[in-house]
C-alpha cells in the first residue's frame, strides 16, 4: 500500500489558517515529503463484530454515535516504528523539519484510515453502510478502553500497535477506531 | 533436562494454537493462556493431535505468559505450570517446549517500555516454565530485535535449557522495528542462541527468500513455523486457506533452501503437520551449514558487515578527548549536543558511531549507557562502545539495541580476562589494541605476537578470529619516525598472517605537526591501501572522506564509481563557498549589488533558507566582518522581523522555525570561525517533556528557537520524571525548567513534578505548555508560567533573564 499526499492534505496540520505555503517553505514541504514517506510502513487491521455492551453503557456519546447499529468495525492503523524513528532523527536538527515531518505524518496516518474504511465498505453487504469513526478518549468514551479495543482487534501482534502505561499509542502515528455499521431497513 | 533437545534434526514442531482453541471456541479479547486451567482437556487434546500427527515437539500454550501481557485472574506461575503440565501430559516420549511470545508493549525509545522490565517478564515465565519441566525454550513472533534479545538473554540466564528464537517478518522482509534477516542472525548468534529462524508474519512460499537470506548469514540450525498463507477475511472473520498439499510442499522448498526445524503457526492444523511429516520424510539434515566467517556489527534495525576486502568508518566525534565542547555537554548532560554530533556523522557516511564518555568526575557506567541509549534512538548506524571500565561495558552491552562493536580489549592479563567474557556472553565484535603490560612493541613483530595472543586467549571463550579487528596502534610520526612504516607493515601481515580484520585511529599519526587534516588523509589512503578494514575517522572532514571515496572508486570497490559520485557534490559545494561573494555578484542575484553588508544574510533568514545563510555567514566571515556585527547586524534583527509577525499573525509558526533554523545555521558559521568570541550564552534553562509522555515535538520546537534566540538549554528529552528534572536544575543551578505535556493522561504528572520545585527548589521558576494546557489550568496545577507558544516563551524568558 502506497500513500499519496499532496501539499493540501498537509497543509491543514501546519495550522497555517488556510493560507497558502511561501516556496521556501513549499520546498521544504516537497523534499521532506518524499524523504518522510519513504519511511512509512503502513499496517492496518479491523475485525467486524457486535458492539460490546459495556461501551455502550458507559459512553453517552458512543451510543448516539452508533444508534441504529448492531455491529460495528473495530479497527486500527498505523505509519510504524520507523516514521518515529525517522522524526527522532529529523527532529535533532531541526525545529521546522519535525513541525513539517509531523504535519506528513498526520496526513499520512488519514490517509491510512481512509483506506481502511474503503476496504471495509466494500465487504459491507447490500444495503449496509457506515457510520463515522469514533475513538477511546472522545467525550465521555474512555480512554482507557483503548486497552480492550486494541485487545479485541489484537493490535499489538497485526500491527505493532500497543499501549503505553498513559495509554498512548506507540508507535505515536496510530489510530483506532469503532466504525458503526447501520443497516438501511434499520430504525 | 534434554540439552541435546534440537541436535536431532530434522525436527518436526506443531502447528497453530490460537486458531486451534478458535475453533473450539475461544473469543476476541479472552485469554488463551487462562484455558491450561479452566478447559485443560481442549488444550491437551490440541497438543495430542499434533503428537499423533508427527510432531517431535509442541509449543506451550503459554505464548502471552508473561507479567506484562498477561491480565488473568489466575496467577501466572499457575499458569504456566499448567501449560507445561499439560503439553507434557500429551508428550509421550516427545519434546515440550516453553513458548515465549512478546510481552505486546514497544520498548523505549519508541515506546515507553523499559529493556529490564521486558527482561524481567521473560526471566519469571522462562524459570517457571523450566522449573515446570519444558525441553527447551522456543521464543517466537518477535517483532523488534530489542525485546527479541531482552527475551533470549533471559533464557539464557534463568534456565539452563537450549533456547530456539524465531522472529515474525513483515512483507518487506523486516521486523516492525526495521532489523532484516542478517541483523537478526547477527544478534541471535552474538547471544548464543541455539536455532534461529522464521514464524508467522506469512505462508512458506513467501518465506523462501529470507530463508535463503538466512542460510548466507548464520552457521546455526534454521527453524520455519510459517502460516498456512495469508490471513484473508470471509464474512468478518479472519481465515487462512493454504491446505496442507500445498504447504507442506512449500514448506520442503524452505527445507531445501537450508532449514532443519519445521513446523507451522497461525491457521495450520494436524493434517497440515501430517502432510509435512510426509513430505520431508526420510530427509536427513541436508542443510550443508557452512561456517559462516562474516564479520557484522548491528544496531536494532541495520546490520553492518565489515569486509576483509573493503573497509568502512567509524566516526570518531563522540569522544571527548580534546574536545571542549563535548566534555561540557557531557558533564551538563547536554544530550541534544551529543544527539546532533551522531546526526551529523551518520549523514555524512559514517558506518558505525564511536561513544566514549570518559571525563573525569562522571559517573561513567550511568553515563555511558545513558549515551548511548540516546544515541540509538536518533541513528540506525551500530555503535562501537568504547571505554575501559568492563562496569562500564558491561552495563552498556547488556542495554545495547544490537551486537555492537567493542573498544577494546588489550594483551594485558587484567583487560583479557575482564572483557573477552562480556564479549562471549553478550555477543559483539571486538577491537584487540596490540600493547600489552610492557607497552606497544616498536616492531610489526612485536605487534603481531599481541594480536595472536589476543586471538588464542579469545579462542578459550568461544571467539573466533571474525569477532575482532585488530586495532595495529596508530603512534605520531613527528615522536616515532618509522610509525608510519611500522602501522602499514602490521596492518598488511595481520590480514595476510592472521586472516583478521583492522582498525586504526588515523589521525594519532599527524599529532604535534601543522596542517594535520592533510597529513591524517595521505596517511589515511596508505593505510586503505594496506587493507585497513575499519578507519577510525572524522567523518565530517572532507579530506578524510575524499580520501576513503576516491581510494574505494580507484580500486574497483565502488561500483560504476556511484559512491565516489553521490559524494563530489558535497565537496564542490565546499569549496564553492569562499568564493561566493563573487559568484553571487557575477550572476547579479542580488537586488540592488550595493545592498549594505549583511542584507543578504538578514534576508536569507528572514525567508528561512538555511544554507543560503550558512553561505551568506561564510561569505561575510571571509569579508572580514566581526562576529558581533554579524550576530548583532543582520541575525538578530532578522529573527526579531520574523518573531514580530508570528506574534501578528503574519507569519506562522512553520515559517518562524525555518527562520530559527537559518539563523542557528549562521550562528554555527560564526561560532566556528571566533571560537574565542562566543558571548555568554543566556540561560540556563532545564526543559523536558513530563514522566509518562513520549510526544516530545512541542518541547523540541521550543528549544531550537530558545537556542536561536542566544539561550542555552539543557535538554533533557522525553519521559523524565521529576526527580530527575529536579537533579539537573539544581546541578545547573537553573533560574527556569520548561515542561511539556500532550495528553490529558500525562498532565498528572506535570503537576507533581511542579509541585516537587516548589517544594525543594522555589527559587527556579516553572513554565508550562502543551496541546491540552490552558493559563487556567497551569494557574491550577500551581505553574509559575503558561506560554502559549514558541515565541511566547522566548519572550518570557527574554524578561526572566533581562
Amino acid at each position: 500500500m502506497t500513500i499519496a499526499l499532496e501539499l493540501p492534505d498537509i497543509m491543514p496540520y501546519l495550522r497555517m489558517g488556510g493560507r497558502t505555503p511561501d516556496d521556501a517553505l513549499a520546498a521544504r514541504i516537497g523534499e521532506l515529503r518524499e524523504k518522510a514517506l519513504a519511511e512509512v510502513r503502513p499496517a492496518r487491521t479491523w475485525r467486524r463484530m457486535a458492539i460490546p455492551q459495556a461501551w455502550l453503557d458507559e459512553s453517552k456519546a458512543l451510543s448516539i454515535r452508533l444508534e441504529g447499529c448492531r455491529e460495528a468495525y473495530l479497527a486500527c492503523g498505523t505509519l510504524g516504528a520507523a516514521f518515529d524513528a525517522y522524526h527522532r532523527r529529523i527532529s535533532v536538527r531541526s525545529g521546522a523539519d519535525a513541525l513539517i515531518v509531523q504535519a506528513i505524518g498526520a496526513a499520512a496516518i488519514e490517509k491510512v484510515m481512509d483506506g481502511i474504511e474503503d476496504a471495509i465498505r466494500a465487504e459491507l453487504a447490500p444495503g449496509e453502510s457506515l457510520v463515522a469513526r469514533y475513538s477511546p478518549g472522545y467525550a465521555d468514551f474512555p480512554l482507557a478502553e483503548q486497552r480492550t479495543l486494541l485487545g479485541l482487534i489484537d493490535a499489538p501482534r497485526r500491527v505493532g500497535v500497543t499501549l503505553t502505561d498513559s495509554l498512548l499509542m506507540a508507535p505515536s502515528k496510530s489510530v483506532s477506531a469503532v466504525i458503526g455499521v447501520r443497516k438501511e431497513n434499520q430504525a | 533436562m534434554t540439552p541435546k533437545a534440537l541436535a536431532k534434526l530434522p525436527l518436526f514442531l506443531d502447528g497453530a494454537m490460537g486458531t486451534q482453541l478458535q475453533a473450539k471456541g475461544l473469543q476476541p479479547g479472552e485469554t488463551p493462556e487462562l484455558w491450561n486451567l479452566t478447559r485443560p482437556a481442549d488444550v491437551r487434546n490440541v497438543h495430542k493431535a499434533y503428537f499423533v500427527a508427527g510432531a517431535d515437539a509442541v509449543y506451550t500454550n503459554t505464548f502471552g505468559a508473561n507479567s506484562a501481557k498477561y491480565h488473568g485472574d489466575a496467577p501466572l506461575a499457575d499458569v504456566i505450570a499448567a501449560g507445561v503440565a499439560l503439553a507434557k501430559e500429551a508428550a509421550g516420549g516427545g519434546l515440550v517446549a516453553l513458548d515465549v511470545g512478546p510481552t505486546g508493549r514497544l520498548l523505549k525509545p519508541s515506546g515507553d517500555f523499559e529493556f529490564d522490565a521486558a527482561y524481567d517478564a521473560f526471566a519469571e515465565q522462562i524459570a517457571i516454565g523450566a522449573k515446570a519441566g519444558a525441553d527447551f525454550v522456543a521464543v517466537e513472533t518477535m517483532s523488534d530485535a530489542y525485546e527479541l534479545k531482552a527475551a533470549v538473554l533471559a533464557a539464557k540466564e534463568n534456565c539452563d535449557l537450549p533456547v530456539l528464537a524465531t522472529v515474525a517478518l513483515g512483507n518487506d522482509g523486516k521486523l516492525l522495528t526495521g532489523a532484516d534477516v542478517d541483523c537478526v542472525a547477527a544478534i541471535l548468534e552474538g547471544l548464543h542462541a541455539d536455532a534461529i529462524g522464521l514464524n508467522c508474519g506469512f505462508g512458506p512460499d513467501r518465506m523462501l527468500p529470507f530463508v535463503e537470506r538466512l542460510a548466507t548469514a548464520t552457521s546455526l540450525p534454521i527453524a520455519v513455523k510459517p502460516n498456512a498463507g495469508l490471513p484473508t477475511v470471509v464474512d468478518g472473520r479472519t481465515v487462512f486457506t493454504v491446505g496442507p498439499d500445498d504447504f507442506s510442499r512449500d514448506v520442503a522448498a524452505l527445507v531445501d533452501a537450508g532449514a532443519s526445524i519445521v513446523g507451522g503457526c497461525c491457521g495450520t492444523t494436524p493434517a497440515h503437520i501430517a502432510a509435512l511429516r510426509s513430505a520431508i520424510k526420510g530427509r536427513s539434515d541436508n542443510a550443508a551449514r557452512h561456517a559462516c566467517r562474516r564479520t557484522v556489527v548491528t544496531s536494532g534495525s541495520r546490520a553492518v558487515e565489515i569486509p576483509l576486502d573493503d573497509s568502512i568508518i567509524i566516526g570518531e566525534r563522540i569522544n571527548p578527548t580534546g574536545k571542549k565542547r563535548l566534555k561540557a555537554a557531557l558533564s551538563e548532560g547536554d544530550t541534544a549536543y551529543i544527539l546532533r554530533e551522531a546526526v551529523s556523522q551518520a549523514e555524512s557516511g559514517a558506518h558505525v558511531l564511536d561513544v566514549n564518555v570518559g571525563v573525569p568526575g562522571l559517573d561513567e557506567p550511568a553515563v555511558l549507557e545513558a549515551t548511548v541509549q540516546a544515541v540509538q534512538s536518533v541513528t540506525d548506524l551500530p555503535l562501537q562502545l568504547d571505554t575501559s571500565d568492563p562496569a562500564a561495558l558491561e552495563r552498556a552491552m547488556r542495554r545495547y539495541n544490537g551486537k555492537p562493536l567493542v573498544n577494546s580489549v588489550n594483551g594485558k592479563e587484567e583487560s583479557l580476562s575482564a572483557v573477552l567474557p562480556l564479549v562471549a556472553k553478550y555477543g559483539g565484535v571486538v577491537v584487540a589494541l596490540t600493547l600489552d603490560e610492557s607497552g606497544i612493541p616498536p616492531t610489526a613483530e612485536g605487534r603481531l605476537a599481541i594480536a595472536r595472543k589476543i586471538l588464542e586467549r579469545g579462542s578459550e571463550y568461544g571467539l573466533k578470529p571474525e569477532d575482532f579487528l585488530v586495532d595495529v596502534l596508530c603512534l605520531a610520526v613527528s615522536a616515532e619516525a618509522q610509525s608510519g612504516n611500522v602501522i602499514l607493515e602490521s596492518l598488511r601481515r595481520v590480514r595476510a598472517e592472521l586472516g583478521c580484520r583492522t582498525c586504526l585511529g588515523v589521525s594519532n599519526i599527524s599529532f604535534g605537526l601543522p596542517a594535520r587534516p592533510l597529513l591524517n588523509a595521505a596517511f589515511y589512503t596508505m593505510a586503505l591501501e594496506a587493507g585497513l578494514s575499519a578507519g577510525i575517522v572524522n567523518p565530517l572532514s572532507a579530506e578524510m572522506m575524499s580520501a576513503y571515496h576516491a581510494f574505494r572508486a580507484l580500486t574497483a570497490r565502488d561500483a560504476q564509481c556511484s559512491g565516489w559520485t553521490s559524494f563530489a557534490p558535497s565537496v564542490a559545494q565546499q569549496s564553492v563557498v569562499s568564493s561566493t561573494p563573487a559568484a553571487r555578484s557575477a550572476k547579479g542575484a542580488a537586488p540592488g549589488g550595493d545592498a549594505k553588508p549583511g542584507t543578504h544574510l538578514f534576508e536569507a533568514i528572514r525567508r528561512g533558507l538555511k544554507a543560503d545563510a550558512a553561505t551568506e555567514a561564510k561569505a561575510m566571515v571571509a569579508g572580514g566582518t566581526d562576529a558581533l556585527d554579524i550576530i548583532n547586524g543582520s541575525i538578530v534583527p532578522a529573527l526579531e522581523v520574523v518573531g514580530k509577525g508570528f506574534e501578528g499573525g503574519t507569519v506562522f509558526l512553520p515559517q518562524l522555525l525555518m527562520a530559527a533554523d537559518a539563523a542557528g545555521a549562521a550562528f554555527e558559521v560564526v561560532k566556528a570561525a571566533f571560537p574565542a568570541q562566543q558571548g555568554a550564552a543566556k540561560g540556563p534553562i532545564v526543559m523536558a517533556t513530563v514522566k509518562g509522555d513520549i510526544h516530545d515535538i512541542g518541547k523540541n520546537i521550543c528549544r531550537a528557537l530558545l537556542e536561536n534566540y542566544g539561550f542555552r538549554v539543557i535538554d533533557l528529552g522525553r519521559d523524565v520524571p521529576p526527580e530527575k528534572i529536579l537533579e539537573a536544575a539544581r546541578r545547573e543551578k537553573a533560574k527556569m525548567v520548561g515542561l511539556s505535556a500532550l495528553m490529558t493522561t500525562t498532565v498528572g504528572a506535570m503537576a507533581e513534578t511542579i509541585e516537587l520545585f516548589h517544594k525543594e527548589l522555589p527559587s527556579c521558576k516553572v513554565a508550562v505548555g502543551g496541546a491540552v494546557l490552558t493559563a487556567d489550568f497551569a494557574t491550577k496545577i500551581s505553574a509559575d508560567f503558561y506560554t502559549k507558544d514558541a515565541m511566547e516563551l522566548v519572550r518570557l524568558a527574554e524578561r526572566e533573564f533581562r
